[in-house]
């Protein structure tokens, strides 16, 4: 006894589709017994409507012509559960995003819907009840990336008294808002209110903090996922170094400076600030002289704890954990190759906003003093360039960066405020302020601080008398400028990190046409991955600002905490399942199996036949389109379904 | 005694059985034997009439040690049931023979008549007189054959040289003619094709990668796919699923047309699939025991359709 319903979704699905005719259609198919248009299947009313009609006309399964599986399929077979009936018994027909939304021909529409219903007709009448599993779940999360939005997710799983795994690639935490001098729009000084949770990440009773480390390669599933963690060979023993810097002092190797963006220099082995977490020297063996083939081993002498080890090898941990928090935060766009009339990098004075932020950070290069890198002069005329690698077709890179007018406004009234003579220009497209104060903060630039903000953009930069030439455009007054520059800050966009991508790949995260990884939905799941139990938090899922990186890492930490405080999880039942008898032991399916979900096993002596691992399957179905004789199948998608609704289709 | 049947004799001493061929006395041809004792192998023979795929039978000896005799295109199969794990390496001693391309002793006989020793020298291939050149009658997958050497061998056992094989590939007869047709005149010709199809099975019999044996789903009522009706489009529709599940598999031996009693022209559409999946992923079936066919493979990177 099948009942079908079909939703009118208002006006989503009536406004082309003739609900009527298709229940109507519906009705005259062999087994139904109840078949009927309702207005909104998933409101209350809808839900009660249905339980009512399985109750008095005794239907043992159900077809709802509606939206999308991923939209209601789960509150639709909760109403099932809840009317006495197995929630699987139910098959949803999607006849809005497959058919209403995108047809204006009522006629056509409500004949395809007709058609598609048909089909789930056929498919429901071999429908079987299935129940879900419950598997165990490790207790323990992963959070990769140490940045602002990894160390908000660790320690906020952490509070909640679930273990955590911060692995984090260089060698300190904090990422870039540890590079940052302040931050819009209170200026807060960035390290002053950061380093106080990266000391909490290194304190916390509940988070391993591994620092140059990396993932390198994923197994298992939601509740168990087995990461391999690669500490990578630092030529130092953390535990015995105190970071007394000793070796950096006498380290005679240059190597550059990746925390100071380039600005400064620093040794081959060095502690990457003076507010470094760990606090722990790291050597770079591609700048050192001894494993260039020299024979210098200066640190190793030097150290008073003994911490230096060349022969340190790296080594791998494998690690179990319930859930995932990718944390991995973003990079700067390499302007150099893209923007040849700018001078390629090749006039030093031609900066980026981050190494700006560190000629202004009082741990930088300059000790917070603005020096322009060429002649170390300071500054009198400052030129800002919004938009570099963001909002710009021609350079392929359309999406905006969302804190690049208000990062400019910000170092525009630090610049008056360390020279106070100094004149800023900003050269901007649109200003874009929409965050609470932002506005407010980016007026007061102009007005308080004197900032010239030309609307256009910059066509030339080039040197004359020891000064840079910035030929732009002002699109408001309709002319040409000509600015004579001691300094250029390029506010270069933001892109996905290096490296997001392979670990994307890793976690099975999908990633968007920019780079950045994408949530599960964009207004309803904006912190879930597609893949379950890995969760986003930060910029690796697009470019923001620090409140609403706090805010979201602070939502993927809920999410964890959730899923793992229950202990365990329940698992679909729309996994493989072997019928053995039939099972000529081939093995296939275990070569193709991505989630290694089947082993073997001896039902009988002499031969083997596979055997599916429910927790570890993921219904992917590989592994039945693998199986010759079709002997293992997916559980609510048997060839016996699908050919059905194929039978139907062709009617 | 001669050195192929000395050669039989000594694997003896590891295996239960030898697959191998003796001399049909009433039709003068090599036919397949099952050697049992050493006594029993004085019978072996090997000549170009040789043609079966003896390998059909090993996945059916799963529990005995087997000793089988195999030219470099049955050594091929051997080597794909293993990679499939259909065949324990360890439970097999490949005998082999250098080939010197098999006559299709059906074609022979249509020239010389049925039933007499056919001889096989010096280019031509003879019977009671009349002579008729080797390639005439050679077997169609033996044309540019390149596998003279078997990919998979424990004991060599002579045969034929280099030389005497392989005359290059060159589309003739049905192939030059199905090559040229449109694809309504295809699909016209497979109809004409299936319609004389009895569904005997023998091409699946034949088969030696088709192990499934009592689960094929060519048969299978659950769900149906084809039904068993003598129809064309449902043998066309049974047929097309056993193609389908040959796809990386098929090492092209040609045993299901040999089989197929009614001279359905099955190579077609294998030889076909295998060229398209030589072209995708560089992959011959029965590359060798270790290699992984490519559909039964999962990998991510997978670029063969172009994809980062």
């Amino acid at each position: 006894m099948i009942g079908v319903f079909i939703c009118q979704c208002g006006t989503n699905i009536s406004a082309t589709v003739d609900t009527g005719k298709v229940a109507q259609a519906a009705a005259a198919m062999r087994g139904v017994a109840d078949a009927e248009s309702i207005q909104y299947a998933c409101s209350d009313p809808g839900q009660a409507a249905i339980a009512a009609a399985i109750r008095h006309k005794r239907l043992d399964r159900v077809v709802i012509g509606a939206c999308s599986p991923r939209m209601h399929e789960a509150t639709f077979r909760r109403a099932l559960d809840r009317a006495g009936l197995n929630p699987f018994m139910l098959e949803m027909v999607n006849i809005r995003e497959h058919c209403s939304w995108i047809h204006s021909d009522v006629d056509q529409a409500t004949e395809k819907a007709a058609g598609l219903v048909r089909k789930g007709i056929a498919r429901v009448r071999h429908h079987l009840p299935l129940s879900a599993g419950k598997t165990a779940a490790v207790r323990r999360a992963l959070v990769v990336g140490g940045g602002i939005a990894g160390i908000q997710a660790a320690l906020d799983i952490a509070a909640a008294g679930i273990p955590v795994t911060l692995v984090e690639k260089s060698p300190t935490i904090g990422g870039n808002m540890a590079r940052l001098d302040k931050t819009f729009p209170t200026l807060d000084c960035s390290s002053c209110i950061l380093t106080p949770l990266m000391v909490e990440v290194k304190q916390h009773e509940n988070i391993e903090l591994m620092v140059n480390s990396e993932v390198d390669d994923v197994h298992g599933h939601v509740g168990n996922f087995e990461v391999d963690i690669r500490r990578k060979a630092t030529c130092v023993d953390e535990k015995k170094c105190s970071g007394c810097m000793i070796c950096q002092e006498k380290c005679p190797a240059k190597a550059p400076d990746d925390f100071n963006a380039g600005m400064g220099q620093s040794k081959a082995i060095s502690v990457a600030s003076p507010q470094a977490v760990p606090l722990v020297a790291s050597l770079r063996k591609e700048h050192c002289r001894r494993f260039s083939g020299g024979k210098c081993r200066v640190c190793q002498k030097l150290c008073p704890a003994g911490a230096v080890d060349y022969g340190q090898q790296d080594e791998v941990v494998r690690q179990s954990f319930g859930a995932v928090v990718a944390a991995t935060g973003y990079g700067f766009y390499d302007w150099t190759g893209a923007y040849p009339t700018y001078g390629m990098g090749l006039y030093p004075d031609v900066i980026t906003s981050l190494q700006y932020e560190r000629l202004l950070s009082a741990s930088g290069p300059t000790g917070g003093h603005i020096r322009r890198p060429s002649d170390g002069a300071e500054p009198r005329q400052v030129v800002f360039i919004s938009c570099i690698g963001s909002r710009d077709e021609s350079v392929g890179r359309p999406q905006c960066c969302s804190v690049g007018c208000m990062y400019i406004a910000k170092q525009a009234i630090l610049t008056k405020e360390h020279i106070p003579d100094s004149q800023s220009y900003i050269f901007y497209i649109d200003m874009r302020a929409g965050g609470k104060n932002y506005e407010e903060f980016a007026r007061r630039a102009q007005t308080r601080y004197g900032t010239l903000y030309i609307r256009g953009r910059v066509g030339k930069i080039f040197p004359r008398w020891g000064k840079l030439v910035v030929m732009g455009t002002d699109t408001l007054v309709g002319d040409q400028v000509e600015i004579e520059a001691d300094l250029v800050v390029l506010a270069t966009g933001l892109t996905a990190s290096d490296g997001a991508g392979g670990l994307a790949r890793k976690f099975n995260i999908s990633c968007d046409e920019n780079g950045f990884m994408a949530e599960g939905h964009p207004k309803l799941k904006p912190v879930e991955a597609e893949a379950a139990g890995v969760f986003l938090a930060g910029a690796c899922q697009g470019p923001k600002d620090i409140p609403a990186t706090v805010a979201q890492a602070g939502a993927a930490a809920a999410k964890v905490i959730g899923l793992l405080s229950r202990g365990e999880l329940e698992t679909s039942p729309m996994v493989a399942a072997v019928s053995q008898s039939k099972c000529s032991g081939c093995f296939k399916c275990r070569d193709v199996c991505p989630f290694g979900a089947i082993e073997d096993e001896r039902p009988a002596a002499g031969r083997t036949a596979a055997r599916v691992l429910a927790s570890l399957c993921r219904g992917c179905g590989i592994c039945s389109a693998a199986c010759p004789p079709g002997v293992i199948s997916l559980s609510g998608y048997t060839d016996k379904q699908l050919l059905a609704e194929v039978v139907a289709a062709l009617r | 005694m001669n050195e192929f049947v000395q050669t039989i004799k000594q694997t003896f001493k590891e295996v239960d059985l030898v697959l191998g061929w003796v001399r049909s006395p009433a039709a003068g041809v090599a036919v397949p034997a099952c050697f049992h004792t050493p006594a029993q192998a004085d019978d072996a023979v090997f000549d170009s009439t040789c043609m079966h795929n003896l390998v059909v039978h090993l996945p059916r000896l799963a529990g005995k040690k087997v000793g089988i005799v195999a030219k470099g295109c049955d050594a091929r199969s051997i080597a794909q049931l293993v990679a499939e794990h259909a065949v324990d390496r360890s439970r097999v001693i490949v005998i082999g023979v250098h080939c010197p391309g098999m006559i299709d002793v059906k074609k022979a006989w249509r020239c010389f008549g049925f039933g007499k020793r056919i001889s096989d020298a010096g280019g031509r291939v003879a019977m009671e007189g009349k002579t008729v050149a080797r390639e005439e009658v050679l077997l169609q997958k033996c044309r540019g054959c390149r596998d003279w050497e078997p990919v998979i061998c424990d004991v060599t056992a002579g045969g034929a040289t280099k030389a005497a094989t392989a005359p290059p590939a060159e589309p003739a007869g049905i192939r030059k003619r199905f090559a040229a047709m449109s694809p309504a005149e295809r699909r016209q010709f497979w109809q004409d094709q299936f319609s004389r199809c009895i569904r005997c099975y023998a091409c699946r019999e034949a088969c030696p990668l088709c192990f499934c044996r009592d689960q094929c789903a060519m048969q299978a009522r659950d769900p149906g796919w084809a039904t068993a009706a003598i129809d064309a489009s449902q043998s066309w529709m049974a047929q097309l699923i056993r193609i389908s599940h040959m796809a990386g598999r098929c090492s092209g031996c040609e045993e299901c047309e040999r089989a197929c009693p009614v001279g359905i022209p099955l190579m077609l559409l294998l030889e076909e699939q295998n060229a398209v999946i030589e072209e995708l992923f560089g992959y011959r079936a029965g590359a060798g025991p270790e290699v992984k066919p490519p559909l039964l493979t999962f990998n991510i990177k997978d670029d063969a359709w172009g994809e980062s």
